[in-house]
Parts: C-alpha cells; structure tokens; sequence
C-alpha cells in the first residue's frame, strides 16, 4: 500500500534525490557527507542534501515515549521532503527506519494521517503520501546498479582486510539492505572478514540504560575483535552506529586507557577512494576518534608499488 | 563481584537530565512519603538530548569547532538542516506546542526544564 500510494509522483523519469543528513552526519561525519555527495555525483545522480531538515525523529527515544507524537514529528520532515519534489534518501538506519515506518504507517491508516495533518495544519503544512523514502544502499544498488558501480571501480582496495556493521534498524525488514552493503563493499575491492560479532547491535539504545555492556560487550567486543585480526578499517554506513562507535572508543579510551587503531569508516569513502578520489578530497583524515594514517599509508604504498 | 566503576560520560548525561528536571520524585518521596510516585513522560537518561531537539530542532548543535571540521572537508561551514533554516525550527516549535507535546512532556520551554 505505502509502495502504490509513494510511487505516484516519484515513479519513472527523472529523480531527484534529496539526502537527509539527519543529526550525527553533518556534526560528526563531515568526511561521509562528503564522500557521499561526491560518489553520488559521480554516479550521475541529481543528488544534493535536502534542505530545511529536523531530527528525523529518533525512533528509539520518540517512538517509545508516544507513538502519535513520533508519527507528528516525523511527518514535517516528509511532508518537506513532499514539497520539494524529492526522493527522501537516508544511509542512517535510524533516520531510515522512521521515515520509511512512518510513510508505512500514514498510507495504511488513513486514521493516523488525518490525525498528523490535524497538527501539520498548525504550521501551515500537509501531507498527503505522495513520497519515496529510500535507503541509500536501495539507491546504489537498484537505481545504479552494481554493474555501473564496478565500472567506476579505478583502484580496487584489493588487500585491504574490513569488518563491516551495517547496524540492526537495516535488518529490520529483511536481508535485502545487508545484502546490498555487502556487494557494494565486495565490488570496490575489498575483503570482508566474518567475525561472530557482525549482528551483534552497536549499543546505542541500550547506553541509555546499561551503558557497561553498550560499552564493553558490544563496541569494546567489536573493536577487540578487529584489532586481534589486524584489519585495516571497520565499514559502517549508519550515522547512528557511529555516534555509538565513536562515544565507546572515547570512553574506552579516556576512562579505562583502552586504546584502539582501527579507523572507523563510512562505506562511502571506501567507494570514493576505489573511484580514484584521494583522502584529502573529502577530508579523510579529520576529526575521528582514531586516526586513518594507517589507512591512508597503506593506500598510499599501494599506489607506489604500482 | 563488585559494582562495575561508573562511565563518567554516562553519569554527566543522568546529571544533565536531572539538572533539566524541576521537581525529583526521589527528594519529594522523603518529604510526602505517602505519595505515590510515577513514571515521568521522558526518562532523566533523555532529557538533556530531547531538551537540545527542541533548541536546535537536531540532537548536536554546530558551533565554531565544527563548521571549521566541515569547510576542512570541502562543505559548506553550516550544513543546510535547521541548524541554518530556523524557520524549520520555529515550525518545529509551534508543533510540540499545538500538538500538546510540550504540556504533556511538561516541558517548561522559557525555563528549558521539565517538570517531572
């Protein structure tokens, strides 16, 4: 139903892609917003950040305190995305997951839309379902293609040994989101390790209220896990995880001495730098709780090898 | 076994959500111990990340450090969310408010305090 009802403006043609930066992305990750603008752009996308975004609303705090009030929220941000004539794009799962619930929800329960358009109208908004909501891995792999991306392919990261997160909310509906992630990693080269802790959640809902095992049990494991098989960085693609990695690795860190050096990287500066772009283009080796000089020496040696 | 050290940034948060609460029901049970307490529409571990949504309308704020971190990363210094449209802001605003969301959360927004 919310497929039918989202496909009337956004189907066939021309798309226009409006990329939700969401809370963490444009504080935190200025290097992903980058890289992902850029790969996107090379890709010859029409895509650009959307504009005039709120948080998106958390659903792990919103939704749990009232679900109407959840549904409210998130709909100024739809009916924007609505307005402006755009396809909503998310690569953080949280800001995916609401989104993509919400526009669900709105479309089979004309009860719930009336209700959000009721307090849209106190702002001078309104909200009718005409929106497509896609995760940025859909995006890549459906409206691009893998084959298209595997082109693009000028450095192949071959020996470079990654863990990947892709985080739980990409689960949620199925194994297609996982899949994706997996593919894209794979098609720039890069050799996926299997560890036991690849499923296992990031934690940040759970800091909320038992912020040790958020901690130790899951970030701590994690990262324990990839400095023991040397890899060169860990993938990730969700704002949300991020903020987790980063607040662990730093408590770790500064409250118990526990040192880790294996950067944290989004996805979409390992397709950059597989589509030729270099670190410094989007900014790689700034503001990270572990540094990527490792990373960046490796790629660098590779390249004078040649 | 022995109670894991505390996580201090975890702490800083509770104390930050507390700061943020006018009345605590633990301090009012010794003083009315035959009220009954009850569960607050936020929990004291949120209340300082939804107190920054209703400021900035997003969860971080963007100052100086990081509009230097951006332009360093090849972006425009103020990304272009309500950090810089504060028009989205203020309609985020009206919308707690005209929803009931503010009442209910009882959100004191002039002081920036919830009351439970």
């Amino acid at each position: 139903m919310a497929n039918s009802i989202s496909q009337t403006a956004n189907s066939g043609g021309h798309k226009k892609y409006g990329y939700f930066l969401g809370c963490v992305m444009p504080a935190k990750m200025p290097w992903a917003e980058k890289a992902t603008l850029m790969i996107s752009k090379h890709l010859g996308l029409d895509f650009e950040e959307m504009k005039e975004t709120l948080c998106c609303v958390r659903p792990g705090v919103w939704k749990a305190i009232n679900t109407d009030w959840w549904l409210t929220l998130t709909s100024q941000n739809l009916a924007n995305a609505e307005k402006q004539g755009i396809v909503l794009v998310d690569s953080c799962n949280g800001c995916w997951i609401s989104h993509y619930e919400t526009l669900k929800e709105l479309t089979e329960e004309p009860a719930k839309l009336e209700m959000v358009n009721r307090n849209l109208s106190s702002i001078g908004m309104h909200f009718s379902g005409d929106l497509k909501v896609k995760h940025f891995l859909e995006v890549l792999y459906e409206d691009v293609g893998l084959k298209k991306i595997r082109s693009n392919v000028v450095r192949p990261l071959d020996g470079f040994r990654i863990m990947r997160h892709i985080g739980c909310h990409a689960r949620k509906h199925g194994d297609k989101l996982p899949g994706y992630f997996d593919e894209i990693l794979r098609a720039t080269g890069v050799e996926i390790i299997d560890t036991p802790y690849d499923k296992t959640c990031c934690g940040l809902l759970l800091y909320f209220s038992d912020p040790h095992t958020s901690i130790f049990d899951r970030i701590g494991a994690k990262m324990s896990t990839a400095k023991e098989l040397d890899i060169d960085a860990y993938a990730i693609i969700c704002s949300g995880c991020y903020d987790q990695f980063e607040r662990a690795v730093k408590v770790l860190k500064d409250e118990r001495g526990i040192s880790f050096d294996t950067p944290i990287v989004h996805f979409s500066e390992l397709l950059a730098i597989a589509f030729g772009y270099k670190p410094d283009d989007f900014g790689m080796k700034y503001c990270r709780p572990i540094p990527t000089t490792k990373f960046i020496e490796k790629l660098a040696s590779k390249e004078g090898k040649k | 076994m022995s109670e894991p050290k505390p996580i201090k940034s975890w702490v800083k948060l509770l104390e930050a959500g507390k700061k943020a609460t006018k009345h605590q029901q633990s301090e009012e049970s010794v003083q009315y111990p035959l009220r009954r307490s009850f569960r607050p529409a936020a929990p004291d571990i949120a209340k300082a990340s939804l107190k920054r949504d209703f400021e900035v309308g997003l969860v971080y704020y963007v100052g100086d450090d990081i509009e230097q971190d951006r332009a360093l990363c090849g972006l425009e210094r103020r990304p272009p969310t309500a950090h810089t449209f504060k028009d989205a802001l203020e309609k985020k605003r009206i919308l707690l408010e005209k929803a009931g969301i503010t009442t209910k959360l009882g959100f004191d927004k002039k002081k920036g305090v919830f009351e439970y």
